[in-house]
């Protein structure tokens, strides 16, 4: 199995790299373990060329999600900095395959937070909360792929912009949000989208950190789920998110 | 009453319509969709069908409370075709407390919906209102359900049925928490309503008209234009803040608003 996680490894990379879209894996089903393997690998390809790992992100955390999608298993991916857009700045399209947008929350770590923790501990780990925006892109043809698929391609995260960072007593359980597209509303919603409070994807983020070795250290970012569905992007429109009590974030798509 | 509308409540078709709803609230059985019937006389007729409907049930007895506001999510807007919301009547039979049971037996195809509920310290009598005027007659917010019913089979609606059907009104739970408008976001504030702790509908204040605050406006100036203007103690339903919900028997839905409080309905298991 080891060469076929190099070559899928490649294969997504490669994808991701060049924003050309790839067949799903074929060939007889992998495992969830197998496909985090794949992601890890393709990961450190990015790594080997110098981005370095800034945290995860949490997927599959909302019910409109979850039908969207047809899967009911939680899965997670690796942030780094090269995804990292500035609140407010410009996001080129041509770099993305099929890029869609989606409402998050986004924690930033001051302790270590790995396996399994109560949500009091992963509370305590919180420095900061703020409204983040994630660009999603799956690097299949037509959006369409496997649990295993997706886990494989680093679920399907491609980009992030993060708002501003809030102290961690903002009672987040059920914050109102809108997120808008020109200015024009797209989708309404709340954080209790995110498994009935976003607190419970941090703390899922820890397990699942474990699982599958990944590394949640003082600095690093969590996002922790999409609050609606996601909305497709194209080139010259303004994406904005306003969230109750955390602010807004936003960023612009060019060609 | 403006007087094309008198004279709409005078045709023959409209009163057909009128006849036919009442009979099947009465019957509690549905009805084949009643658009067609009325569309070349258009929204007017279908106001005035349900102005002859709540003439009827005032001489039955029963109370204007207050007003619903329908149709304020551009989505549900989109689905019908339609670029306004629209309004019918609450009666004092429709309130129910909170987690005090409601009998499916007086509903027909029951949805529910999270909402935010205005109480009226003044009424608003005049057809060209503004948010001035909305936000100074205001005396409280309140979390509400509102249990929305359709006379119509498989709540197969156009505007013109709904807006006949009262817009589609059943009955209503209020929190019990009063609260100012400005204790709150009433743009911003989160909405989740739970069925055995699985959010089920999920949105926020901006869902509704893009304020809550908006569709009272629209509704004060058309009760003025009607010449039902509201009034002092009015209950206003302002509008959903999330999708509807088809109600599951014997189920409790309680929804969270942000800031305002929660509140439940619970449905009889029959």
């Amino acid at each position: 199995m080891t060469a076929d996680i190099a070559v899928l490894a490649t294969k997504l990379d490669d994808a991701a790299r060049f924003a050309k879209a790839t067949a799903q894996i074929d060939g007889p089903p992998i495992s969830v373990d197998d496909a985090y393997a794949v992601q890890k690998a393709s990961i450190d390809k990015r790594l080997s060329r110098g981005e370095r790992i800034v945290g995860m992100k949490m997927g599959f955390t909302s019910r409109a999600k979850m039908i969207q999608m047809g899967v009911s298993d939680l899965i997670c991916g690796r942030l780094t900095d090269a995804m990292m857009a500035e609140d407010g700045g410009v996001i080129s399209f041509k770099k993305f395959v099929h890029p869609r947008v989606e409402p998050e929350v986004a924690f930033l770590l001051r302790k270590p937070l790995i396996g399994r923790v109560t949500p009091l501990q992963a509370l305590d780990a919180v420095e900061a909360i703020a409204p983040a925006l994630e660009i999603i892109d799956s690097r299949y043809e037509n959006f369409k792929f496997s649990l295993t698929d997706v886990v494989a391609d680093n679920s399907s995260s491609s980009a992030f912009v993060i708002g501003p960072w809030r102290p961690r007593d903002i009672d987040i359980a059920n914050l109102g949000l809108v997120m808008s597209i020109n200015g024009r509303a797209q989708a309404f919603g709340s954080t209790a989208a995110i498994l009935g409070h976003p607190l419970r994807s941090l703390v899922s983020a820890a397990r699942l950190a474990e699982a599958y070795g990944l590394d949640l250290s003082p600095g690093h970012l969590v996002m922790a789920g999409g609050a609606t569905a996601a909305s497709a992007l194209s080139p010259h429109i303004y994406v904005a998110l306003e969230m109750e009590r955390l602010g807004r974030c936003g960023f612009s798509v060019e060609e | 009453m403006a007087k094309a509308k008198k004279d709409l409540s005078k045709d023959k078709g409209v009163r057909a319509v009128a006849e036919l709803l009442m009979q099947s609230a009465k019957t509690r059985t549905s009805c084949a969709p009643i658009a067609a019937r009325l569309q070349a006389l258009g929204a007017d007729a279908a106001y005035a069908a349900q102005d002859i409907q709540t003439r009827a049930a005032l001489k039955a007895g029963r109370k204007i409370v207050g007003q619903k506001i329908g149709l304020t999510s551009t989505a549900v807007q989109k689905q019908l075709g339609v670029d306004t919301p629209d309004y019918g009547m609450l009666f004092d039979d429709m309130a129910y407390g909170e987690d005090e049971e409601i009998p499916l037996s007086r509903l027909m195809q029951p949805r529910v919906e999270a909402e935010i509920a205005f109480v009226l310290a003044h009424g608003i009598n005049n057809p060209k209102a503004t948010l001035s005027d909305a936000v100074r007659a205001i005396a409280y917010a309140l979390p509400a359900i509102e249990v929305v019913d359709s006379r119509i089979k498989d709540w197969k609606i156009s505007l013109i049925d709904t807006v006949a059907d009262n817009a589609s009104s059943g009955v209503f739970v209020l929190g019990g928490a009063p609260k100012k408008i400005d204790s709150f976001d009433l743009r911003l504030c989160g909405m989740t309503m739970e069925l055995k702790g699985e959010a089920v509908s999920l949105g926020c204040g901006a869902a509704c008209l893009g304020n809550p605050l908006n569709a009272v406006v629209w509704l004060a100036r058309k009760m003025a234009q009607v010449g039902r203007p509201l009034r002092e103690g009015d209950i206003v339903l302002s509008g959903a803040l999330g999708p509807m919900v088809s109600v599951t028997p014997g189920g409790a839905y309680e929804a969270h608003i942000s800031g305002l409080g929660r509140v439940s309905a619970v449905f009889s298991k029959a």
